[in-house]
């Protein structure tokens, strides 16, 4: 992935300035800065969701994304939350559904399941697309410390498992730390990256 | 918040049905009560013949084939009329609320058309197609597609933005976006419009058979009038009206029942 991004603005207002982000294979990266520093706006950019700005973006063809909230449809059933987006089979839905700890829920519509499970069926579907980059826009920020701890240690595992590479936005270092990306800060108005020492990486808790 | 599932919510007890149906069967009881008293204290059955004679002259009516002859010209009507406008008023309002320039440019023909009384558009209908069924149609359904529009315009406003991104991350298809996205969002909508449409629809076509058609309940009842005949006019009307609470009963309702299941909270 690579983006070259000139600069963004919000009704001629600059928020992002020169911007250059590339990601080799099961790289894994993670925007991190103040709220209001202009993180979700690069992420939208990354993602497709914002296309007016000025520079080039490519992106491997298949994308996944998990959102702030679990934005799921509440009309459908776990199992159709995770095969409709993504097009994958119900057998393997399921088997992600038993990974997520959700198994047997294949029916449950998504308001009777609690909102960690919520969050843990999002994560299950972003994984259904079969990504090349898993973006994620602070996907542990509403949750207490307990489920949010249980989230980052299945998400690693889904990762080390997939192969894929990452783009986390988030404003807790030890998140990164702990999903092993590599910090980058969002600074300055507008925003510019600022690329924290490499090599400086802690190692994996597993790795301990 | 914690990771397991939330507790069922406590369900108030249901009362059963016939409970819930006894204030509007007394009340339609008090008020046949009511009609054949005035029609018992007059005893002019021309003027307001009795609950039964007007039975009696509906159930002539069924025996003779009419009743469901005219009945069922006029039901086609409504339906024909009420898929047009559905369709056309849905796409027309979906569009006007996801597009703020469609929305300005065609505003000012909606209100004007909103505003139009039923009895002009059909008899320009009449006029400039013909007497015949696309006029007829068409005319009912003009009456019917703005009202749709508002009601499908402001839903297509509220429709969610989070969802919409999530449809685009994951590349939904067109069609899959529609049918899984964006029309369980409009349901409230569309129901509210099918079920405000349906009431308003015939009428307006018993209009337009009394205006111009030889079938249907409307051109029968134009032909009782003529003859001031009180007890057919009120048999036909009667008849449409039970044809019309069964529709709402057995088909509109079951299907938003169905289309609201995933709001239950535990399963």
């Amino acid at each position: 992935m690579r983006l070259e991004l000139a600069g963004k603005q919000f009704d001629g207002r600059p928020v992002l300035g020169p911007i250059t982000l590339e990601l080799a294979p099961a790289q894994r990266v993670a925007l991190l800065g103040p709220s209001g520093a202009g993180k979700t706006t690069l992420m939208r950019i990354i993602a497709g969701l914002d296309t007016r700005f000025h520079g080039l973006r490519q992106v491997p063809e298949r994308l996944a994304m998990v959102f702030q909230e679990p934005n799921l449809l509440p009309w459908r059933t776990a199992l159709q939350n995770i095969t409709l987006p993504t097009g994958t089979t119900p057998d393997a839905a399921r088997a992600l559904l038993a990974q997520v700890g959700l198994e047997g829920r294949d029916a449950a519509w998504p308001r009777q399941l609690s909102l960690g499970q919520q969050r843990r069926l999002a994560l299950a579907r972003a994984f259904a697309a079969r990504p090349q980059i898993l973006l994620m826009d602070e996907p542990f920020a509403s949750l207490d410390a307990d489920t949010a701890g249980r989230m980052l240690d299945l998400t690693a595992r889904l990762l080390d498992d997939s192969g894929a590479g990452l783009v986390l936005v988030t404003h807790d270092p030890s998140e990164a730390a702990f999903l092993r990306a590599q910090p980058l800060r969002l600074r300055g108005t507008p925003a510019t990256l600022d690329v924290g020492e490499p090599g400086a990486l802690p190692p994996h808790p597993r790795d301990i | 918040m914690s990771d397991r599932t939330p507790p069922a919510p406590a369900t108030p007890a249901r009362r059963p049905r016939w409970a819930a149906l006894a204030p509007g069967l007394i009340s339609a009881a008090l008020v046949l009560g009511l009609w054949a008293t005035l029609a018992a204290i007059g005893d002019d059955p021309r003027r307001l013949p009795s609950p039964l004679l007007v039975l009696g002259r509906l159930w002539a009516l069924g025996a003779s084939g009419e009743l469901w002859f005219h009945t069922g010209m006029t039901l086609a009507r409504v339906l024909a009329a009420f898929a047009v406008a559905m369709v056309a008023g849905g796409a027309l309002g979906l569009w006007m609320g996801r597009s703020a320039t469609a929305d300005r440019w065609l505003n000012p023909s909606l209100v004007v058309l909103l505003n139009l009384p039923a009895l002009v558009v059909i008899v320009l209908c009449y006029i400039w197609i013909g007497l015949n069924e696309t006029a007829a149609i068409l005319s009912v359904a003009l009456n019917k597609i703005p009202v749709v529009a508002v009601l499908l315009r402001e839903a297509g406003r509220a429709l969610s933005p989070d969802l919409d991104d999530m449809a685009r991350v994951f590349g939904m298809r067109p069609l899959a976006r529609l049918r899984h996205v964006v029309l369980p969002q409009l349901a409230p909508a569309i129901a509210a419009a099918a079920r405000s449409g349906i009431a308003l629809i015939w009428k307006i076509v018993l209009v337009v058979e009394f205006l111009g058609r030889s079938n249907g309940v409307g051109f029968k009842l134009h032909m009782h009038f003529s003859n001031f005949d009180v007890a057919r006019v009120l048999a036909w009307a009667l008849a449409f009206v039970v044809v019309m609470l069964l529709i709402d009963l057995l088909i509109l309702r079951p299907w938003q029942d169905s289309a609201n299941r995933w709001r239950q909270d535990a399963a």
